[in-house]
């Protein structure tokens, strides 16, 4: 069964994740991030009990796309809030076959005119709110590659102790500079305990 | 963390005597000037005297009231991020005894600004009633009552820990700050409807009020961005007023353009739905001539321009935005002031009388040099308040 998960690329036998170790206080992981970075490698991840201030800055773990994102979805809402209102009150009527039935259905109610910004804004805000909301809600999940059942990480003997007391450090295998052994000297160097080469 | 964290260099907590005399020798040299311009204003032309005093009077009195506001919400919330620029929040609070000075024109000149003080101009017998001089000046010395009371008592307490170094005295400002903000709103609001709303008696919005107060938070807000910097240029503060202190000030000038924008606009479409005469005729005025041009102009001044400059993070922490921003907000502060109070004299266009300038000076300079003195007699931040190191380092996630 392996053998047929391996050969349709499902499956990577004795594949490494990376090498993790475990510093006592936050800002030793911190300071161990910048030596392991300025030795050269970029591909860093840490886990911690609490969030730490600097800790993307040493890993130099860039900010994330997610407002990029919110932005383009949320005027996106926008577009389609007045695209939504002007159509069906003042778009051409026969735009659309009929048989479609999406013709729109302009009518005057109160002497106002069938479309004007005035009465669309609140629909606009809060269709631009929703879009927003639901970009920043799944986007997210996306980013982060949620919903995941399973992380390599967790197969490192120590990672519960990141939800409880002490700071890991990982260098991830697929650094161009990783190498089990250096790496993991270099980590025991800087004072990190409890060095393994995790599996993925 | 005590081995990592940055060593924070210490500032000069205190205005050095000769600087201090410099700003306050500034503000004295601008009051002189202008209350002998009005003065000669107000012998050529009374009645000219009085409205545009009014827009005078108006513009600083927001921003101190937005600042009272935001002095009793810091405390209610506990915030830590404000520690460094809080006791400048509070002197801008503590300037409210000017408004009480102040007042007495507006008290003088009520047959010259307010209509309905004309026998027969109201005529609903209830609002006739409460439109009357007397109980306007006497609803007037309430509001002012309070307000001073509710600044100076939180002031005090807050001065005080500057030698206690207690938690006493952020208990007893809190005390203050509850019920503060509770009728703090409640006066302001009806200090708006008397003092603004009631220049065209028959016309009404009970959103008014909060208008008004969103109006002055924001325009403190940009103020105290605007105060901060310019200490930081003069090397004032420096250490303690960092990045993400910044960066949390253009927050709430986001926040409070956005929230400013929603009153605005719910005020504006709930008339414009429902169409009743007299309440349209607000906006009636203000479309007709030149002033449609202002109007349009508020719509990208108020919102557009301001709440996309800031939209992004880096924006917020880039001094030189933050300035022109803040400096933009209070401008457009007193382009609002000015478009709500003026067209009811100016019923078919623009027209700008060199006294409304006059009047802005000479009450932002009085405010001004009772904001001022303050900094001569206590620490330029709330040195005593027991989260004081925390706030110093405080930083955005």
């Amino acid at each position: 069964m392996s053998e047929l998960l391996e050969k349709a690329g499902l499956l990577k036998p004795h594949s490494v994740y990376g090498v993790m170790g475990t510093f006592d206080e936050p800002d030793d992981l911190v300071e161990a991030g910048k030596k392991v970075r300025a030795e050269g490698y970029t591909k860093l991840d840490a886990m911690m009990p609490f969030p730490i201030h600097h800790v993307n800055e040493a890993l130099g773990i860039r900010r994330s796309h997610l407002g990029w994102i919110v932005v383009c979805i949320g005027l996106t809402g926008t577009a389609a809030a007045l695209l939504l209102q002007w159509y069906t009150g003042a778009g051409p009527v026969d735009l659309l076959p009929g048989w479609t039935g999406l013709g729109a259905y302009p009518l005057v109610i109160g002497g106002k005119p069938t479309f004007d910004f005035t009465f669309a804004m609140p629909v606009t805000f809060e269709l631009t709110v929703l879009f927003s909301a639901f970009a920043a809600f799944f986007g997210l999940w996306a980013l982060n590659g949620l919903p995941r059942m399973y992380h390599p990480s967790m197969n490192y003997s120590q990672s519960h102790r990141a939800t409880d007391d002490k700071f890991v450090l990982v260098v991830e295998a697929d650094d161009p500079m990783f190498d089990a052994r250096k790496t993991a000297d270099l980590l025991k160097s800087l004072g990190a305990r409890d060095v393994e080469v995790v599996e993925g | 963390m005590a081995h990592h964290t940055a060593e924070i260099v210490a500032d000069n907590y205190t205005l050095e005597p000769a600087r201090w005399a410099k700003g306050r020798n500034v503000l004295a040299f601008l009051a002189l000037v202008s209350w002998v311009g009005l003065a000669a204003g107000f012998a050529m032309d009374r009645e000219q005297f009085f409205r545009s005093y009014l827009i005078g009077f108006l513009y600083p009195l927001t921003i101190v009231l937005g600042a009272t506001f935001f002095v009793m919400v810091q405390y209610l919330s506990g915030s830590v991020w404000s520690m460094t620029v809080r006791r400048i929040m509070e002197n801008v609070m503590s300037s409210m005894p000017a408004a009480a000075l102040l007042f007495l024109p507006i008290a003088f000149g009520i047959h010259d600004i307010f209509p309905w003080s004309h026998e027969g101009h109201v005529k609903d017998p209830s609002k006739a009633s409460y439109l009357s001089p007397q109980f306007f000046t006497i609803r007037a010395i309430v509001y002012l009552v309070l307000w001073n009371m509710f600044a100076l008592m939180i002031y005090r307490a807050s001065t005080k820990q500057d030698t206690t170094r207690s938690i006493d005295q952020t208990r007893t400002a809190l005390k203050w700050s509850a019920p503060g903000v509770f009728f703090l709103f409640i006066t302001a609001s009806l200090a708006a409807f008397d003092w603004i709303m009631s220049l065209d008696p028959h016309w009404y919005s009970t959103m008014f009020g909060v208008y008004i107060l969103a109006g002055g938070a924001l325009a403190f807000m940009a103020l105290l961005t605007l105060l901060a910097i310019g200490f930081r240029r003069a090397g004032i503060l420096k250490n303690s007023i960092t990045m993400e202190h910044y960066h949390d000030l253009g927050k709430w000038m986001f926040a409070l353009t956005a929230f400013y924008t929603y009153i605005a606009f719910c005020q504006y479409m709930l008339i414009w739905y429902a169409n009743i005469p007299e309440e349209v005729v607000f906006y009636k005025h203000r479309v007709e001539g030149s002033w449609l041009w202002v109007s349009i102009f508020m719509i990208f001044a108020r919102f557009f321009i301001p709440f996309f400059t800031l939209l992004a993070r880096s924006a917020k922490r880039n001094l030189t935005i933050l300035t022109v921003v803040a400096i933009w907000i209070l401008f457009v502060q007193f382009v609002d002031l000015f478009w709500l109070v003026k067209p009811t004299w100016a019923h078919h266009g623009v027209s700008i009388h060199w006294m409304d300038v006059a009047s802005l000076v000479a009450t932002t300079s009085v405010f001004g040099l009772v904001f001022w003195s303050r900094f001569k007699t206590h620490a330029m931040v709330p040195v005593g308040d027991l989260r004081f190191e925390q706030g110093l380092k405080f930083e955005n996630a």
